[in-house]
C-alpha cells in the first residue's frame, strides 16, 4: 500500500515542488495556506492532498530550498511558516524554465502544426 | 538527530492545519462540531500523512519501538503461560550464570575495598613462599626505601571465651602501618598507628565493622571496653571502616591486634624473635614513580643484608648458607590474598562452563518454543506483510518480543542468583572454615548479567524471527495454516535444536554422574576408622598454665575423667585426628631398606594415648596397643600401619622389628609392638601412606594443645555438656572445641560435596529442559501432521504404524543428539579428571548409563505425543480441513 502511495507522489513530485516554491514567492506561508493558495489560483482545479503536501514541504526544507519557523497567524493561531531561501529562488527559476520547455514540447506533440492533408491519404 | 522533537513538531504542524481548516469552516457558518469533522474529513488519514512525511527525514531505527514493546506485552498477556514458561526457563539459565559469576567476581576479580588497590603488591620470599618470620619482617621494614607503606599481617583465630567451650573469632595480627598503608579509616575511635606497634606495647585492638555491629550492636560504648582474646584483655581503640574485612578474601576479620602484642598472648612461646617461625604475610604500596620492577630490584639488593642479620643459629651450616642466599619477589595484591581463591578457582571455572552450557540449553528451548509459536503465527505475519509491513520491521517486532522475554528472565534470574549465590557460599563453608564473601551486586556482575541476557535474546530470538518472516504472504494465507505436504519428515530447525540440546545435556549429565560417583566413592570407602559415634574435643590448655612437666599427667587425668562419663565406651587423646588439615612427619631408617629418594624415608606420625585404636575403631591386626609400660623413661615403641610394614619390612610380620628415627630426639631405636590396619591420615583421597603411631607419653615435644576422642554408646554430640563439666573440674581455664568425627569427615569432602550437588542439580536441570524441549517439538510436529496422519489412517495405516513413525522421529532426534553428546563428553571430561576419585573421566559405565537414562526419559517424552497422534480419529482430523 505504501509503495503505491509513493508512486503517486513521484508522479506529481516535480510539479508540486514547483507549485509550492511559486506560491512561497509572495511571502512566507503555512501548509494550510499553501494548499488553499494553489487551489484558489488554479481556479479550484488542483486540490493538493495533505499526504503529498507535507512530505513535499519537508523534502524542500531538507534540500535547503525553504526554511520554516513557528509564527502566529492573523487569527492568533500558532502555525509553521515556510519561507523561500535564496537557493529555493534559484531552484524555482530552473524548474520554471524546465517546465516551460516541457509544456512547449508536450504542446507541440498534442497540437502539431497543420500538415498537408494529402500526405495522409 | 532529535527524532522526538521532530515528531512533536510534525504533530503540532498537522494539528495547526486542522485548526485553521476548522476555523475557516466555522467562518463559513458551520457549527463547531461539523467544522471539526469537515476539517478531519478533508485532511485524510493523519497517520499516513505522518508516516510518509517521516519517510522524507530518513529512517529512525528506533521509531515505533514503544508500540513494538506495547504490542509485545499484549501478546504475552494474551498467552501468559507461554510468557511464564519462557521467563522461567531463561531465569534459570541467567540466574545460574549470575550466581556463579558473582562468586567468580567475589573470589577472583574484585579489588580490595581500600584506596587504590591496584597499587598494592605482596612481598614474598624468593622461593615463592608467602610467609616471613618476624625478624625478617622487622629488617625488611627498617631497611626498605621503595614503599610508601609496608605492612605485615597474619590471620589467626582468637577465643573470646575464658575457659569452657571456645568461641572463636577471626583475628589478625597487623603491623603498625597496616591501616595507613591500605588507606583504611576508622568508622569509630581510631585505627592502629605505627606508635601502637613497638616492642613491649600494650594489648590494644581495633574491631571489624561487622563484628562491632554483631557483637556490640554498633554501640560507641564498646570503645571504652576491653575484649578478652585467648583469655587476655585487649583495650579496644576503635572500629575499622565499614566494608573492610582484611586482606584475605573469603575471611572476614573480626579483631585487629598489633603484632607487638603477640607476647602478651603467647608469653615465652612468642614468635617475635623466633627465626624459624614463618607466619607473617607482607603487603606494600610502592612510592609514586616506583614501578614493580624497580621495587623488586631494590628488594633483591637489600635481601642479603636482611637474611644475614637473621640467620637462625640452630640450622646446620649448609642450611644456613641456603637461608642467607634467599631473596624477595613481589606479586600483585590488588584483589587481596586468598587461600580460598587457590582452592576453588578450578571448581568455579568448571561451574562457569557448566552454567554456560545450561544457558545454551535454555536458549535452545526458548528458540524452539518461539519457532513453534512463529509457525502458529504465520498467518498473522502473512497478513501484516500483505498490508505493507516490511520484513525488517517484523523481525524487529519479533526481536523486541525476545528482548522483553530476556529482560523478564534476567530480572527473575537476578532474584534467583541473589538467593543461589548465598546458598553457594553456604556450601563452600563448613563449621571449621566459614567463608565470608561480599556478594553485593557490583557493576561487573550487573554488566555480565545484562550482556548474557542480551546474548541469550539474540541466540534464541534471531533464528525464529528470521524464519517466521520468510513467508510468501499469498502462500501462507492460502494454505490456511496447514497443508498435507507440510508434515513430510524433514529435519527442521526445531529437531536440529533438540538434537543439539540432547547432546549438550548429555555432557552435563555425564559430568554430574562422574561427580556424584566420586562423592559416593569417597563416602562409601572404608577409611580405616569408624566415623560414627566419635566425638573429637580439641583443647587449648595454655591458660590453664599446667607446668610442662605435668602436662602429660594432666592429659591422663582428663582422659580418666572423660572415660568415667556415662555413655562413653572409650576415651583417648592424640596429637592428630583423621582427615584434619595438618600433620606431623619424620624420617626413619630401617636396616635393609634402601630409600631411592629422601621422601621414601618419611612416615606420618601420630602421638597417641592408650585406647586410641579402640576409640577410633582402627583394628589392630597384630601386637598390642600402648599401655602404662610405655612411659617416657622406658624403651621407645611404635605401632605401624600395613603400608609402613610392607614398605620398610616387606612383610606384615613386624612385631619385634625396629627402626631408627631422628624425631623427636636424635637417632633413637624404636621397636614395633603393633600392626594397625591402614587408615586415612590427612584426606580420604590419599593413597595409603606409611604411618607410625607413637605413645604420647614418649613425646618429648609436648604442646598445650591436644585432641581427645570419645567413642559414645549413643549420638556423639550429646556428650558435650558432660565433657565440659568434667574438664572444668580439672581446670575451668581449659578451652574446648567440639566436633564429631562424622562432621570432620564431611567437612573434608566440602569441595566434592559442592561439585556433586551443583553438577547434579545442573545436570538434572539440563535433562529436564532437554526433555521438555523434545516433548514440545514432537507434540508440535504431531499436531501439524494431524491431517496427514488422518489420511494415512483413512487409507489403512493402523495405529501401531503411526506410533512407530512418530517414535522413529524421536529416535532419530535423540539418537543423533546422544551420539554427538557421547563424543563431546569423551572430549571434555578430561578437564574434570583431577576432581574424580575411583572413576576415570572416560568411564564406560558412566557414559553408557547416562545415555541409557537419557534415552529412557526421551522415550517417555516422545511416546506421549506420539501416542496422542496415533489416537487421532481420521474422520475428525479430516473434517477439520
Amino acid at each position: 500500500m505504501k509503495s503505491r502511495y509513493q508512486n503517486r507522489i513521484e508522479l506529481l513530485q516535480g510539479t508540486l515542488d514547483m507549485l509550492i516554491l511559486q506560491t512561497l514567492q509572495w511571502g512566507p506561508q503555512h501548509g494550510y495556506g499553501i494548499g488553499n493558495a494553489i487551489r484558489a489560483n488554479s481556479g479550484e482545479l488542483l486540490k493538493v492532498e495533505t499526504g503529498s503536501l507535507y512530505p513535499a514541504l519537508h523534502r524542500l526544507e531538507k534540500q535547503g530550498w525553504v526554511k520554516s519557523e513557528w509564527k502566529l497567524t492573523e487569527t492568533g493561531q500558532r502555525a509553521k511558516y515556510y519561507r523561500l531561501t535564496p537557493a529555493g529562488k534559484k531552484q524555482l527559476l530552473t524548474e520554471h524554465s524546465r517546465w516551460t520547455q516541457l509544456t512547449q514540447a508536450i504542446a507541440g506533440i498534442m497540437s502539431p502544426a497543420p500538415t498537408n492533408p494529402l500526405d495522409e491519404m | 538527530m532529535n527524532w522526538k522533537r521532530r515528531e512533536r513538531d510534525l504533530d503540532s504542524e498537522l494539528r495547526a492545519h486542522l485548526e485553521m481548516a476548522a476555523t475557516d469552516a466555522r467562518a463559513r457558518g458551520e457549527s463547531a462540531d461539523a467544522a471539526r469533522l469537515a476539517a478531519l474529513r478533508e485532511f485524510g488519514n493523519r497517520d499516513l500523512v505522518k508516516e510518509t512525511t517521516r519517510d522524507i527525514w530518513g529512517r529512525n531505527p528506533f521509531h515505533g519501538m514503544g508500540s513494538d514493546i506495547r504490542a509485545g506485552l499484549r501478546t504475552f498477556r494474551k498467552n501468559p503461560s507461554f510468557a511464564a514458561i519462557v521467563t522461567l526457563t531463561l531465569a534459570l539459565g541467567i540466574g545460574a550464570n549470575t550466581a556463579i559469576f558473582s562468586l567468580v567476581d567475589a573470589v577472583m576479580l574484585r579489588s580490595l575495598p581500600v584506596s587504590h588497590p591496584e597499587q598494592l603488591v605482596q612481598v614474598t620470599m624468593g622461593a615463592g613462599a608467602d610467609e616471613m618470620t618476624n625478624p625478617i619482617w622487622e629488617q625488611l621494614r627498617d631497611r626498605q626505601d621503595v614503599f610508601s607503606g609496608l605492612l605485615a599481617y597474619n590471620a589467626p583465630r582468637f577465643n573470646l571465651a575464658q575457659g569452657g567451650e571456645a568461641h572463636y573469632v577471626r583475628g589478625s595480627w597487623v603491623s603498625g602501618q597496616y591501616f595507613s598503608t591500605l588507606g583504611v579509616s576508622p568508622a569509630a575511635g581510631r585505627t592502629l598507628v605505627a606508635a601502637d606497634d613497638v616492642r613491649g606495647c600494650a594489648a590494644t585492638a581495633v574491631l571489624g565493622y561487622d563484628f562491632w555491629q554483631r557483637q556490640y550492636g554498633g554501640a560507641p560504648g564498646a570503645l571504652s571496653q576491653s575484649i578478652s582474646l585467648d583469655g587476655h584483655p585487649f583495650q579496644i581503640l576503635g572500629v575499622a571502616a565499614r566494608g573492610f574485612t582484611g586482606i584475605d578474601v573469603g575471611n572476614s576479620v573480626d579483631v585487629f591486634v598489633p603484632v607487638c602484642a603477640e607476647p602478651v598472648m603467647h608469653g615465652t612461646a612468642s614468635q617475635l624473635d623466633q627465626r624459624l617461625s614463618w607466619w607473617l604475610k607482607v603487603v606494600g604500596r610502592p612510592k609514586p614513580g616506583v614501578d614493580a620492577q624497580r621495587a623488586v630490584a631494590r628488594l633483591k639488593i637489600l635481601a642479603p643484608a636482611v637474611f644475614a642479620a637473621t640467620i637462625p643459629a640452630s640450622l646446620l651450616p649448609d642450611r644456613q648458607r641456603e637461608y642467607a642466599a634467599d631473596t624477595f619477589e613481589i606479586k600483585p595484591a590488588a584483589g587481596g590474598i586468598s587461600e580460598l581463591r587457590v582452592q576453588v578457582q578450578q571448581s568455579l571455572k568448571i561451574l562457569m562452563a557448566v552454567v554456560c552450557l545450561l544457558l545454551m540449553i535454555a536458549c535452545a528451548n526458548v528458540a524452539n518454543l518461539l519457532l513453534a509459536r512463529a509457525a502458529n503465527r504465520q498467518k498473522e505475519i502473512a497478513v501484516r506483510m500483505a498490508v505493507g509491513a516490511g520484513r525488517w520491521r517484523l523481525i524487529r517486532q519479533l526481536l523486541v518480543e525476545s528482548a522483553l522475554l530476556a529482560a523478564a528472565g534476567a530480572a527473575l534470574g537476578i532474584l534467583f542468583a541473589q538467593w543461589g549465590s548465598r546458598l553457594l557460599v553456604g556450601l563452600l563453608s563448613s563449621a571449621g572454615q566459614q567463608v565470608f564473601l561480599d556478594l553485593t551486586m557490583d557493576a561487573r556482575v550487573l554488566g555480565f548479567t545484562v550482556g548474557v541476557s542480551a546474548l541469550a535474546a539474540i541466540l534464541f530470538g534471531l533464528a525464529p524471527a528470521w524464519r517466521a518472516t520468510r513467508v510468501e504472504p499469498q502462500a501462507a494465507m492460502k494454505a490456511n495454516g496447514r497443508g498435507v505436504a507440510e508434515g513430510q519428515s524433514r529435519f527442521g530447525a526445531g529437531k536440529a535444536l533438540v538434537s543439539a540440546q540432547v547432546a549438550v545435556s548429555l555432557v552435563l549429565v555425564v559430568g554430574a554422574a562422574l561427580m556424584l560417583t566420586t562423592f559416593w566413592n569417597l563416602l562409601a570407602l572404608n577409611p580405616g576408622f569408624e566415623r560414627d559415634h566419635v566425638l573429637i574435643i580439641r583443647t587449648d590448655l595454655r591458660n590453664a598454665r599446667f607446668p610442662v612437666s605435668r602436662l602429660e599427667q594432666s592429659f591422663d587425668e582428663m582422659r580418666a575423667r572423660l572415660t568415667a562419663i556415662p555413655g562413653v565406651r572409650s576415651a583417648s587423646f592424640s596429637s592428630q585426628t583423621p582427615v584434619n588439615t595438618g600433620g606431623q612427619n619424620a624420617m626413619i631408617q630401617v636396616d635393609g631398606f634402601q630409600p631411592k629418594q629422601r621422601r621414601d624415608s618419611m612416615v606420618m606420625l601420630n602421638f597417641t594415648s592408650p585406647g586410641f585404636f579402640a576409640t577410633l575403631g582402627t583394628p589392630l591386626l597384630a601386637g598390642r596397643d600402648f599401655d602404662a609400660r610405655d612411659a617416657s623413661g622406658s624403651g621407645r615403641v611404635a605401632v605401624i600401619n600395613e603400608t609402613a610394614a610392607r614398605k620398610y619390612f616387606s612383610s606384615l610380620d613386624v612385631l619385634g622389628r625396629s627402626f631408627r628415627m631422628g624425631f623427636p630426639a636424635a637417632n633413637q631405636l624404636v621397636q614395633v609392638v603393633g600392626l594397625a590396619k591402614d587408615a586415612k591420615y590427612r584426606s580420604l583421597r590419599e593413597d595409603p601412606r606409611p604411618i607410625a603411631y607413637l605413645p604420647s607419653a614418649q613425646d618429648s615435644d609436648i604442646h598445650p594443645f591436644i585432641n581427645f576422642e570419645l567413642r559414645a554408646a549413643g549420638p556423639a554430640a550429646n556428650l558435650a555438656p558432660a565433657v565440659k563439666e568434667a574438664m572444668a573440674q580439672v581446670n575451668p581455664q581449659i578451652a574446648l572445641e567440639f566436633r564429631t568425627l562424622e562432621a570432620q569427615v564431611a567437612e573434608s569432602l566440602a569441595r566434592e560435596r559442592l561439585m556433586a550437588t551443583l553438577s547434579g542439580f545442573f545436570g538434572g536441570l539440563a535433562l529436564l529442559l532437554a526433555t521438555v524441549g523434545l516433548y514440545g517439538v514432537i507434540s508440535h510436529n504431531m499436531a501439524r501432521r494431524r491431517n496427514e496422519i488422518g489420511i494415512r489412517m483413512a487409507l489403512g495405516a493402523d495405529r501401531s504404524r503411526v506410533l512407530l513413525m512418530a517414535l522413529g522421529d524421536v529416535a532419530m532426534v535423540v539418537g543423533l543428539g546422544l551420539a554427538a553428546g557421547l563424543g563431546a563428553s569423551l572430549a571434555v571430561t578430561k578437564y574434570v579428571a583431577s576432581f574424580l576419585y575411583g572413576v576415570t573421566a572416560t568411564d564406560t559405565r558412566t557414559l553408557v548409563s547416562a545415555a541409557v537414562l537419557f534415552a529412557a526419559v526421551a522415550a517417555i517424552a516422545g511416546y506421549l505425543p506420539a501416542r496422542r497422534a496415533s489416537l487421532v480419529d481420521p474422520m475428525v482430523a479430516l473434517r477439520e480441513e
